[in-house]
């Protein structure tokens, strides 16, 4: 640990970044000594990937500075390690320069013994390619004060390999270097880190020493304790017949999940990245392949799920990612509004009305709020908040049975983010059963009746009632209770 | 919420933007008029050019249709030439009666079109290898059933289909008019016309809204082999003869063509009327520089160059409709 007397490598100062209608940094401060791990902890949204965004230069910070010792460099590793799969080891290690094998082999086996360094890196297992990232990383350093950034690295990793990641990761420390490991995996932040910084809504709010914190202590920190977010929606006890069924679902990061989806409620899907949480709206939808021990609508069996059958079967989807699944750019809001159901705007000789077509776009235009009210402008050229509440009003526009949500708010300003909250509440009073995954557990509590909360593919727990707290959702969702 | 203000609708149709294709026309028109007047300015020039170019036009809303559903079709000039062999092979060489071999003809295109379909939807290869691919085998088969030699003897009548007039001007032309008009009623005016758009700019966020984009793009192929046959039984009528060497040269016509028309009238996407309109543009630019005794190479030249700034502008397009 640092002892005080350790030289800070990497001293980063009163850090302000905004975005529209969000502050995501605000005066963010902190130092990294030489030999010291820090931590760098918080929920979505919290801020913490865009202190990484300015730290590697992709952002420009509106203030503040971030000030290095002479001569250190900053090193990152990132989630998805940014490796070539087609190329081997050695030619990973040496992109700039001619591959040398003998160097990738001293670089690799540092870490443990050395693997196939001639094979292409996506047949290596996912610690042997942390392996090579890290190895890159620290290929070419001069002295040892540098300072090493780990943004999630360990994502991808099992137990035993995060273990080879963290041994590397302590020698580092050991010669002098300074570590910023950035994570969600609270159990690694205590066993790894020297000190915790958390943030929380673009603000720090502890920056202690690991031997002072607890399990308890960090979530508390992370969520900005119990009582200040508790459960906001009205919790409605719905007793008709489930309007959707499904036992035994898998598929995806999706192990095994039963689910029974009754008419008007609103359910919540929790998880941390790789629970199954973001895989299941679009598995039931049928736009990802998978398979169920029993899946019914309406009563009625549906065997072979698909995009088009489920529409049939009135489920609308709202996909995560509205530019690339939720939408055609290129068509204007009026043809993205109708496209999943033209048929009933077809004439007597097979003509799409253009009349009745209009007067529909209109009348969603107007239902929803869409800004500014042109259905005739290009799907691209409206903000991203009103891109979201088309997609939404595209969803709604045929009373769904059952309406899946995969993040509905997603990079959406606060003015669309209430406005598609009400168009949920909505749908539901008038009998559609909504299903929302979302990493954002404030929306799961302003939203749901009850959450499912994932991990490892399979229900963790239900949380409803007075139990539906933040703290529940963070704890249930780690594993920690 | 501050919003720009829209555009006025007259002067956006009129804008140099919406329409260059008739911009350019009239800046060549006045250019070689001005230049050969003599030999320009003739009627009989513009009829011919009207009638020859109408088999381009089929070949070009032969390559449109897939297209707009996301497959670029390199082969359209090999089944324009395999179906114009085919239909002079069918008469001469099998005898059939012509109420025989053109549905045949028809019939043999739209299945090049579905076999094309199946490579590209079923064995995963990129369109643009796919038909690359199917185009030399077309290229040999058109070798193999003529013996690459100019196939004669078609009888009398079957000369007549291309060459009969109706008021000043040819049956081709009101067989392009009709498959042009048929072509941008299913395009503009039809839920399948919307589904392929859709399936064209985004096929997975067309999947996920419930379109079938595997079997709307066999749709276009087959639509588009048909169509591409019906150039070739004309062709082969209009020079009464089946000429192995003359169909893979409408390719480089016909893409250039739906590529500058995507930039007319529809603001990036492509259509009907502005692949017609621009086709027609390039062939009288064409026709004045021959006029004007550029030699022969001169054709390629153009068409290349054209070719080369209709997918710029198309490009630039998209990226200027971005930032506004």
């Amino acid at each position: 640990m640092a002892d005080g007397l350790a030289p800070a490598l990497l001293r980063v100062t009163d850090l302000v970044k905004t975005f529209p209608g969000l502050t995501a940094l605000d005066h963010v401060s902190l130092e990294v000594r030489g030999g010291e791990v820090v931590a760098v902890v918080g929920h979505n949204g919290s801020g913490k990937s865009t202190l990484v965004k300015i730290l590697a230069g992709a952002y420009a910070a509106d203030g503040g500075a971030v000030v290095t010792e002479e001569g250190t460099e900053l090193h990152f590793i990132h989630q998805d390690l940014a490796l070539i799969g087609e190329l081997t080891a050695v030619e990973n290690l040496a992109l700039y320069k001619s591959p040398d094998p003998d160097r990738a082999c001293e670089l690799v086996g540092r870490f443990g013994p050395v693997f196939d360094i001639e094979a292409p890196v996506r047949d290596l297992t996912p610690a042997q390619r942390a392996v090579v990232a890290i190895s890159r990383a620290l290929d070419g350093w001069t002295h040892p004060a540098n300072v090493v950034v780990l943004d999630e690295s360990t994502e991808s990793l099992h137990k035993t390999e995060v273990d080879v990641l963290f041994d590397a990761v302590r020698r580092l420390a050991a010669d002098g270097a300074g570590v910023v490991f950035v994570s969600h995996r609270l159990d690694e932040v205590l066993t790894l880190a020297d000190r915790v910084v958390v943030l929380r809504d673009g603000r720090k709010v502890a920056d202690e020493p690991v031997a002072t914190l607890g399990h308890g202590r960090l979530v508390e920190l992370i969520t900005g304790g119990q009582a200040a977010m508790a459960h906001t929606h009205e919790t409605t006890v719905r007793d008709g017949d489930p309007v959707l069924t499904v036992r035994g679902l898998r598929g995806g990061t999706v192990e095994h999940l039963d689910l029974d989806l009754r008419p008007g409620e609103i359910v919540g899907v929790a998880g941390v990245l790789g629970s199954g949480r973001e895989a299941l709206p679009s598995l039931l939808y049928g736009a990802a392949s998978g398979a169920a021990d029993e899946l019914t609508v309406s009563g009625a069996p549906y065997p072979r799920r698909s995009p088009g059958g489920s529409l049939s079967r009135g489920i609308a989807f709202v996909p995560g990612d509205r530019a690339r699944h939720g939408s055609v750019r290129d068509l204007t809001a009026r043809e993205n509004l109708t496209l999943p159901q033209l048929r009933t705007l077809t004439g007597r000789f097979g003509n799409l009305s253009a009349r009745r077509e209009h007067a529909e776009a209109d009348r969603l235009f107007t239902t929803y709020q869409v800004r500014p009210a042109r259905p005739e402008q290009r799907f691209a050229l409206f903000s991203g908040g009103n891109q979201q509440k088309i997609v939404m009003a595209r969803a709604l526009r045929d009373d769904p049975a059952v309406l899946l949500l995969d993040e509905p708010t997603q990079g959406v300003d606060i003015g669309a983010k209430a406005a598609i909250y009400d168009a949920v509440e909505s749908a539901a009073a008038a009998g559609t059963a909504v299903l929302v995954s979302s990493s954002d557990a404030k929306e799961l509590l302003r939203l749901c009746d009850r959450v499912l909360v994932l991990r490892d593919g399979r229900c963790a727990a239900v949380l409803t009632g007075t139990d539906l707290t933040e703290h529940r959702l963070v704890t249930e969702g780690y594993g920690l209770s | 919420m501050h919003t720009p203000p829209e555009e006025h609708p007259v002067r956006a149709a009129l804008s140099f933007h919406n329409i260059s294709a008739i911009y350019i026309f009239v800046i060549m028109f006045i250019v070689f008029s001005v230049w050969i007047p003599e030999k320009f300015l003739q009627p009989g020039v513009w009829r011919s050019l009207l009638d020859a170019e109408a088999l381009t036009g089929l070949a070009a809303i032969a390559a449109l249709l897939p297209l707009v559903a996301g497959s670029l079709n390199l082969a359209v000039g090999a089944q324009v030439g395999f179906c114009a062999i085919l239909s002079a092979f069918l008469l001469s060489k099998a005898g059939l009666p012509i109420a025989l071999q053109l549905p045949a003809v028809v019939l043999a295109g739209a299945l090049i079109g579905y076999l094309t379909a199946l490579v590209i939807t079923r064995l995963r290869v990129e369109p643009i290898i796919a038909t690359l691919g199917m185009s030399s085998v077309l290229l040999a088969g058109m070798a193999w059933v003529s013996g690459s030699q100019q196939i004669l003897d078609l009888g009398p009548d079957y000369r007549r289909i291309a060459t009969t007039q109706f008021g000043g001007v040819t049956v081709p032309v009101y067989v392009l008019l009709v498959v042009a008009v048929v072509t941008w009623y299913v395009l503009e005016r039809t839920p399948v016309g919307r589904r392929m758009y859709a399936a064209g700019y985004n096929p997975e966020a067309a999947r996920l809204a419930g379109v079938d984009v595997a079997r709307l793009k066999t749709g276009t192929l087959v639509a588009g082999g048909a169509i591409a046959a019906l150039a070739g039984a004309l062709l082969t009528s209009r020079i009464n003869a089946g000429d192995p060497t003359v169909g893979p040269s409408f390719l480089l016509p016909a893409l250039t063509a739906v590529f500058l028309g995507s930039t007319q009238f529809r603001r990036g996407r492509f259509n009907v009327w502005g692949t017609l309109v621009a086709m027609y543009v390039l062939a009288v630019g064409i026709k004045g520089l021959q006029l004007g005794g550029s030699p022969r190479w001169v054709n390629d030249l153009f068409y290349g160059l054209a070719l080369l700034l209709a997918v710029a502008l198309s490009q630039w397009e998209k990226r200027s409709a971005r930032r506004r």
